[in-house]
């Protein structure tokens, strides 16, 4: 019995044109039973920040409270909100700091940063459950779905995807990727980040 | 005089008959033709034993046969099944039908049932009544006619790109439409080089070479698909149905 593999769940991350997406499925079980199809495991960190937290569904909760807590106190301090770039390093610290007794979590997170000039640059970055973290250019997986997500995301993405086409990309990967594993599924959550706006929408999926 | 102390613990031996040696195979069925693919590494761990394995093999000139697994036994069994097809034809005078070579296979598969062949079959080819089929098996013989079957390695990472591409699984045609039952061969071929070149991408056990069979229906032509290059036609009959291999380079990465 692999604690990763407990509750089940999936998570994936893809860049677009000026926009980035991040999906997940609904699933909540214990081994082969399922439990819930309303399980959410992505979180909102700022307006353009989100974070999906597949893996060990107890610690989705603790390290979710731990981030918003971590994010917070950042906030005040600094006085401005966080960048996804300095978010990863904190995801990134914050499983390491239990590098022996680890949280059972494989974060995944997608946003938007700020450039010097007053744009913005899509940023995704995936971390394993001590935080070492993979800055991908094009898209990062996760969960018990991962090798599946990896094939179909390999043969559907392509670069510079507007906002509507990442979102018929990153769904048709998750929702393909999630019929063929027994631990994911349930339904699907799909946010995608645009400069102005953030589209989310949940999938008509497989219930079996 | 012997050695009392190693008599005194009782010892434990092991020897594992079977290897896994990688790779991944795949076969899409047409209207009127089948492709039949599969790479050419074949690996023992972490170490690449040789860069060019065949793992799909002409059978006759309607039937080709895909072997994963444990290369030892998928080398033998494709050897015996050849001559099981050779002995048919000394008897019959003519080549067994496809769906003979299926229960064919299912039967030497299962008399293997309590020391198996340790390989994923998937048979290609076309049937009796003309129409391409794809048949895959489990190690001990159960098996099903499908549209298309990935198998091996990659076999995670190939097949649900297949449900979406080739059953157009979680698509919704547009009003009034439908999608189509089977594609034609130019696009299945895209797809086999899409899904070989991906799982390259991401599975160490995938890579090297890429060898796609592809059969066709009597009387039907390559039409539009001669231009690819590499192309060598494998037909011993000249009035029959027809048999073609493509090579390709994969990344030896």
């Amino acid at each position: 019995m692999s604690i990763m593999e407990l509750n089940g769940g999936s998570v994936i991350a893809m860049v677009g044109k000026d926009c980035v997406a991040i999906a997940s499925d609904l699933r909540l079980g214990n081994q082969a039973l399922g439990i819930s199809s309303s399980f959410q495991r992505i979180f909102p960190v700022t307006d353009r920040v989100y974070v999906g937290l597949p893996g060990l569904a107890t610690d989705v909760t603790t390290l979710r409270e731990r981030f918003r807590y971590r994010v917070n106190m950042y906030t005040i301090k600094e006085e401005r909100e966080i960048e996804p770039e300095t978010f990863a390093h904190l995801v990134s610290s914050t499983l390491y700091e239990h590098r022996f007794g680890p949280y059972f979590i494989e974060p995944v997170m997608a946003g938007l940063s700020k450039t010097p000039s007053g744009g913005y640059k899509p940023f995704i970055a995936a971390t394993d459950l001590i935080g070492c973290l993979n800055f991908a250019k094009d898209f990062v997986v996760a969960g018990t779905a991962s090798a599946k997500l990896f094939g179909v995301a390999e043969g559907l993405w392509e670069p510079d995807l507007e906002a509507e086409d990442l979102f018929e990309t990153i769904s048709q990967t998750l929702l393909n990727a999630v019929d063929r594993d027994a631990y994911s599924g349930w339904g699907a959550i799909v946010h995608v980040i645009t400069k102005d706006k953030i589209i989310t929408r949940t999938l008509k999926a497989r219930m079996d | 005089m012997p050695d009392m102390t190693s008599l005194a613990h009782p010892q434990q031996r092991a020897f594992n008959p079977y290897t896994e040696n990688g790779g991944t195979i795949l076969a899409i069925a047409g209207a009127d033709f089948s492709v039949i693919a599969g790479d050419t590494r074949q690996s023992e761990g972490y170490s690449i034993q040789t860069r060019y394995a065949p793992k799909v093999f002409r059978l006759t000139d309607r039937a080709v046969l895909a072997v994963n697994g444990f290369a030892a036994d998928g080398n033998m069994f494709v050897k015996k099944v050849k001559q099981r097809l050779e002995w048919y034809r000394h008897a019959h005078a003519k080549d067994m039908p496809l769906r003979a070579i299926a229960r064919l296979i299912q039967t030497m598969l299962y008399a293997r049932r309590f020391f198996p062949y340790y390989v994923y079959n998937i048979l290609g080819g076309i049937e009796e009544d003309g129409t391409g089929a794809v048949y895959s098996f489990d190690p001990v013989g159960s098996y099903e006619r499908e549209a298309c079957r990935a198998a091996g390695a990659a076999q995670s990472l190939v097949q649900p790109f297949l449900d979406n591409q080739i059953y157009f699984k979680n698509q919704v045609p547009a009003p009034g439409t439908s999608h189509p039952a089977h594609l034609p061969l130019p696009t299945v071929l895209s797809i086999v080089i899409d899904s070989f070149t991906s799982a390259t991408e991401r599975h160490i056990e995938v890579g090297d070479g890429l060898e796609i069979y592809i059969v066709l229906a009597k009387g039907r032509t390559l039409h539009g698909t001669e231009s690819i290059g590499g192309m060598q036609e494998l037909t011993t009959t000249d009035d029959g149905e027809r048999v073609f291999v493509v090579r390709r380079d994969l990344k030896k990465d």
